[in-house]
């Protein structure tokens, strides 16, 4: 617009939004919504960033219909879940990560107090039927995901009640039984899912009747025998194996007292063995580990598989962990054990490459000790599923867990043999359901992967936040311990509040109005509804020159500038 | 992801819930403090002002003929007069009994040094205006050349850095404390990269009867020479280092700090910027200069007691711009 002057006129006033200075740029910021570190970390699939932004909003149940939008299971996972979310957490860069799995657990417990209905499925109901075997955790995982999808679920169980190892072999003082109870109650009352308690696979069915009677069968029959255990041979008469016993423990609440005892394994069975026998008086208890004990320093994988906070506590609770040592020879007397022989052990690639394990000559070590407990894991039991496992431990299946040639057939959890976690098994239930769903609905292709690239604490701008403190749950004394009473107590709703504030929300607009207010050429604009991508501003590409502070600004790294030429 | 086409931008733009006193398709540069300063002043002092501009960056960019990006009665008259145009506008109004507000504002160069006999006159007459000073520590609008708030050892085109010297030979006038000579209620500095507390200075000195001041720090990525996405980075690091103190002075007194909770070295500050890019060549005489400006921050640091206490200051340098979700600062 021009306006010519002449004496005794007057010019009209222009405004500089009739300039375009959009067409100085050569990028453009954009919001991209980028996976947050928990969220890429979580077994199961949860994205923690989500629901913890609804747990700041006092959200709790909308908090909780996120969550269970992956697990269904938040109250058993809270307690026992190892949480790789909190050593990916970007805070841990910062100050100390968040608290995800005490949240977790607060909303999981919350939802049974007060007693929220699992929401109703996200489609019309289809008539086909999907027979899950086994109830543990992946199969309930799948049940569940399978039931949303709007499908009929036959759930079968050998035992009498369902939970697997959730029920049989995670002491209380990790997980109380009530809390099973209750969530699993929960589950399997659930519309679409009917539950047949009693059912062995290969006595009372067989995977042939299965899988012409259902449209899609899930194995979640987990690891249900011992792997054999000698040392050169021998083996003790009276051999007790660790999970049986602990096992047993659970079932009948007593264990014999020994005086001194040695654990062969460094997994989770080996470590709750190890604090059961501890706290029910047995006074030496001796772990024996071809690993590490984890710790600053210790590579990922020379460290002992088993969750750290109960090695940590075990520890504490004067339980003895002979890392990097094997036994190398059982001292017998007649056929009773009264001592082993240890040695060094490490491993170490040999001349292909390959790691060895390699025993140190001259550093053999003598443990008196009155029972040797092999606890060095589980494989399938082969009975009614001979013909898929041949000759192996473990089930080979591709990475949705679909059988090679049976594109109807899909496995998950223990069984796998590459799993050894509830919230693995979790996610390989949810994995698999989907599969199954896109199977049944002739979706080609795999399902779109979540994995991606999760962001990193660089692209995060940390000078908006403050440091403040992770919060801390009573922990039980050691002393208070031998009633196997629940050790860690929860958080409280305050404490959880503050999580939710701690939650850099990476990745994700937290609408802090940061952009609206660092651009100088006014053109971030806030809306009051949500705009299309989520966020509440949008770009007036009109104006933005493409300077790039909103995007170096933005604290959760959620703008990024592109080529815009 | 794609702009959502149905809400649209204009009605949106009238919409903003903040007071639009400056408005979008001004001639800025990318990055510009400058230009967000201004628009954090007009937003923070609303509807009923009126401004007297010196000539500078802001006056030239904001009113390309005929267009302006002021939505607020603004006027124009010469580089060093704007104290004084805005001391007859104050004089005005009062005399036609109205309580509409003055703001007299000017870069460095109409403040520290050309329109610095008409800001004093205005400070000792009393007149109540605030007077806003952008500093981005140079003539930027003509080319880059040395103003008297220009720091020491910067480079501009009028102090290059040779063999007879490395940059600016003199110092950074202490204007704030000159200001404050004037024994006026109010003279407070600022920066860009705290805008919460920018904006808190600005309501704090309208609230004010007589004559009051604010000197805001904003980066200037052209003179500069940083990536216009530096802006904030670089005037944050201004006040984390002890460079730029952020203080308030009432009647020439001390009346309050923002404390500096974790000081960073005054490297982190100047080696982002190309004009103190000489200062880490391989020379004897750059060392000293980086120890000579290291120890004017540690001075800033000690005349005015930026250091922290024994317990954190929510409102120090690492906690003043805490952001939350939902927006509220």
């Amino acid at each position: 617009m021009s306006v010519k002057i002449t004496r005794g006129s007057f010019a009209r006033p222009g405004t500089s939004l009739q300039f375009d200075t959009g067409s100085w740029r050569i990028q453009r910021p954009q919001h991209r919504h980028a996976t947050a570190p928990c969220h890429a970390a979580c077994p199961a699939g949860e994205d923690a960033q989500a629901w913890l932004a609804l747990v700041e909003q006092e959200r709790f149940r909308d908090a909780w219909e996120t969550l269970i939008a992956a697990n269904p299971l938040p109250a058993i996972t809270g307690r026992v879940c190892h949480h790789p979310c909190e050593a990916a957490c970007n805070r841990g860069n910062y100050d100390e990560p968040i608290a995800i799995h005490h949240v977790e657990r607060l909303i999981g417990d919350m939802a049974l107090e007060e007693d929220w209905p699992l929401p109703p499925s996200q489609t019309n109901g289809d008539p086909r039927e999907v027979a899950v075997v086994g109830a543990g955790p992946a199969g309930c995982s799948a049940a569940w995901h399978l039931a949303r999808s709007g499908y009929r679920v036959q759930l079968f169980e050998a035992l009498p009640e369902a939970g697997g190892l959730l029920r049989s072999a995670i002491p209380p003082y990790r997980l109380p039984a009530a809390v099973v109870e209750r969530e699993l109650h929960r589950l399997l009352a659930r519309p679409g899912i009917r539950f047949l308690p009693g059912q062995r696979l290969g006595r009372d069915f067989d995977l042939d009747e299965l899988q012409a009677s259902f449209a899609a069968v899930f194995l979640s029959i987990g690891t249900q025998r011992g792997r054999d255990w000698s040392i050169d041979g021998a083996t003790p008469s009276d051999l007790h194996v660790g999970l049986p016993l602990l096992k047993e423990w659970m079932d009948v609440g007593a264990i014999p007292t020994w005086n001194s005892v040695a654990i062969v394994g460094a997994g989770n069975t080996a470590i709750d063995l190890a604090r059961v026998l501890k706290l029910s008086g047995v006074p030496e208890v001796h772990i024996i580990s071809h690993k590490a004990i984890p710790g600053p320093g210790v590579a990922p994988d020379d460290a002992m598989p088993a969750i750290r906070r109960e090695i940590e506590q075990a520890l504490e609770e004067g339980v003895v962990i002979h890392e990097h040592r094997g036994v190398q020879r059982l001292i017998l007397r007649g056929e009773q054990v009264i001592g082993v022989e240890l040695v060094h052990m490490k491993k170490l690639p040999d001349a292909e490459g390959r790691l060895q394990r390699v025993a140190f000559e001259g550093t053999e070590s003598i443990l008196h000790v009155e029972q040797v407990i092999p606890a060095i894991g589980q494989v399938v039991e082969p009975e009614g599923v001979q013909s898929l496992l041949g000759q192996r431990s473990f089930f080979r299946v591709d990475d949705r867990g679909c059988f090679p040639d049976h594109p109807r057939l899909f496995t998950g959890g223990d069984a796998r043999g590459d799993r050894g976690t509830v919230s693995e098994a979790i996610g390989d239930g949810r994995r698999a359901a989907l599969a199954i769903d896109r199977l049944l609905r002739q979706q080609a292709g795999d399902p779109p992967s979540p994995a991606q690239q999760p962001i990193p604490a660089e692209q995060l701008n940390l000078n908006y936040f403050e440091t403040a403190p992770r919060p801390r749950v009573p922990v039980l004394d050691v002393a208070r311990r031998a009633s196997f009473a629940e050790i860690e107590g929860p958080l409280d709703t305050r404490q959880a509040l503050g999580e939710g504030e701690r939650c850099l929300s990476c990745g994700n607009c937290m609408a802090c109005d940061n952009c609206w207010t660092l651009c100088p050429d006014v053109a971030v604009l806030k809306t009051r509804e949500v705009a299309s991508d989520g966020s509440h501003y949008l770009f007036d590409y009109g104006y933005c020159k493409g300077c790039g502070l909103c995007a170096r600004e933005c604290p959760t790294g959620y703008i990024v500038m592109q080529p815009d030429l | 992801m794609s702009q959502d086409k149905d809400i649209p931008l204009a009605e949106l733009r009238r919409a903003q819930p903040r007071f639009s006193g400056f408005e979008a398709g001004h001639r800025a540069c990318l990055g510009c403090g400058e230009a967000l300063a201004a628009r954090l002043v007009t937003e923070s002092a609303g509807p009923d002002v009126v401004y007297a501009n010196a000539t500078g960056c802001l006056e030239v960019f904001t009113t390309a003929w005929p267009e302006s990006a002021w939505r607020v009665p603004w006027m124009h008259s010469l580089f060093a007069n704007a104290a004084a145009i805005g001391a007859g506008m104050e004089a005005a109004l009062k005399a036609q009994g109205r309580s509409t507000r003055v703001i007299a504002m000017g870069g460095d160069g109409g403040t520290f040094d050309i329109g610095f006999q008409a800001l004093s006159g205005m400070l000792e007459r009393g007149h109540n205006v605030l007077y806003v000073c952008y500093d981005n520590e140079a003539y930027m609008n003509t080319g880059i050349q040395r103003s008297s708030s220009t720091p020491h050892a910067a480079v501009t085109t009028t102090s290059p850095a040779g063999r007879e010297r490395m940059g600016k030979r003199h110092l950074k006038k202490d204007i704030v404390s000159i200001v404050a000579a004037h024994h006026i209620p109010y003279a407070a500095t600022a920066s860009v990269a705290y805008p919460a507390d920018l904006r808190k200075k600005v309501r704090r000195a309208l609230a004010i009867d007589g004559p009051t001041f604010l000197h805001v720090h904003t980066p200037c990525p052209l003179g500069w020479g940083h990536d216009s996405a530096l802006t904030i980075e670089i005037a944050r690091l201004a006040v984390q280092t002890g460079l730029f103190p952020v203080i308030e002075l009432e009647r020439g007194g001390v009346a309050g700090v923002m404390p500096i909770r974790e000081q960073r070295p005054v490297s982190d500050y100047l080696r982002l910027q190309n004009r103190f890019r000489h200062l880490f060549a391989d020379d004897v005489r750059a060392r000293e200069e980086l120890e000579h400006l290291q120890a004017l921050a540690d001075h800033n640091i000690e005349r005015y007691g930026l250091r922290p206490g024994h317990e954190a200051d929510p409102l120090d340098t690492e906690g003043a711009d805490t952001v939350k979700r939902g927006g509220v600062r």
